[in-house]
C-alpha cells in the first residue's frame, strides 16, 4: 500500500494526520491496530453515553 | 533495575513477554506472574497466572505505577504457546444472557 | 561513502520494522486483553489503599478512564462510574 506523499494541502482530510501517525508507529499492521481500536473506542463512547458513568472518587486519588 | 519502564520501548518490552516476573508496583505492591503482553501505549503490564483448578487470574499492573520488574523464569513451550493463545479469540461472548 | 550509507539506512529501516512489529503484537495482545475483561468482575487496587470491585465496561484507547458498572466503594454501590488510570495501581479478574 502506498501511501500519497505530497505536501499536505490546507484541506488535509482529517483523520489523514492520525492514520500517518499510527503508519509511522504500528507499520503494515497499523489498519488492523485502528480497526481495534476505533471498536474499543466505540464500545466506551456508546456505554459512556448510555449510561453517564460518573467519576469515582470525585476527586482524583493522585493528584 | 528498571526506574524507567515506561520509557524501555516496544522492542526491550517484548524481550520481558512470555517470562515470569515479579513486578513491585507503587505502594509496596508485588505482583507476580507470566508475562502477557505490555500495552505500548500506557507501558501497563499484563500477568497472567494459571490457579491450581485450572483458572487463570489476569493482573494488569499499570504503567506508571511499575518501579521494578525481575526476571523469574523463562516459559517452556508449552506455557509459551498456551499464554499466547491465552485471549484469542477475542469475541467469544459478544451475546450475554 | 554511499554503500556504508545504504547499508546503514537499511540497518535502519530493519531496526524500524522489528520495533513496529513489536509494537503491534503488544498492543494487540493489550486490546484483546481488554476485551476479554468485559462483563468480569474486577478488583482494583488504588492509591491511598483503596481497593473496590466493580464489573469491567470497557477503557478509552489512551487507557485514561474504565468505564465500569456496580462499583463497590467503601460507602456504597455506585451504579455507573468511571475510574481513572491515574488513581489505578493495578487490577485483576479472573477468565
Amino acid at each position: 500500500v502506498s501511501r500519497r506523499s505530497t505536501a499536505g494541502p490546507p484541506s488535509e482530510r482529517p483523520g489523514e494526520r492520525r492514520r500517518a501517525e499510527m503508519q509511522k508507529l504500528y507499520g503494515k499492521d497499523a489498519a488492523k491496530i485502528m480497526a481495534m481500536e476505533a471498536a474499543m473506542q466505540l464500545n466506551f463512547d456508546r456505554n459512556c453515553d448510555l449510561k453517564q458513568p460518573k467519576y469515582w472518587p470525585v476527586i482524583p486519588l493522585k493528584l | 533495575m528498571q526506574r524507567g519502564w515506561p520509557l524501555l520501548g516496544p522492542l526491550r518490552w517484548f524481550r520481558y513477554v512470555n517470562k515470569k516476573v515479579k513486578v513491585k508496583a507503587r505502594k509496596d505492591e508485588e505482583v507476580r506472574g507470566w508475562l502477557f503482553t505490555v500495552d505500548p501505549v500506557s507501558a501497563s503490564m499484563v500477568l497472567v497466572d494459571f490457579r491450581e483448578n485450572g483458572g487463570v487470574l489476569v493482573q494488569v499492573v499499570m504503567g506508571h505505577a511499575v518501579e521494578e520488574v525481575q526476571v523469574l523464569q523463562e516459559a517452556d513451550r508449552r506455557t509459551a504457546d498456551h499464554l499466547q493463545t491465552m485471549f484469542l479469540p477475542p469475541r467469544t461472548c459478544i451475546l450475554e444472557p | 561513502t554511499s554503500l556504508s550509507t545504504s547499508a546503514a539506512s537499511a540497518a535502519d529501516a530493519d531496526e524500524l520494522q522489528s520495533e513496529q512489529q513489536a509494537r503491534s503484537l503488544l498492543r494487540e495482545g493489550f486490546l484483546r486483553c481488554l476485551l476479554s475483561a468485559a462483563n468480569k468482575k474486577v478488583q482494583f487496587h488504588m492509591y491511598e489503599k483503596v481497593k473496590v470491585e466493580a464489573t469491567f465496561g470497557a477503557c478509552d484507547i489512551d487507557v485514561l478512564n474504565f468505564q465500569v458498572s456496580d462499583l463497590h466503594t467503601p460507602i456504597g454501590v455506585q451504579k455507573e462510574a468511571l475510574i481513572r488510570s491515574q488513581d489505578v495501581i493495578s487490577f485483576n479478574f479472573d477468565i
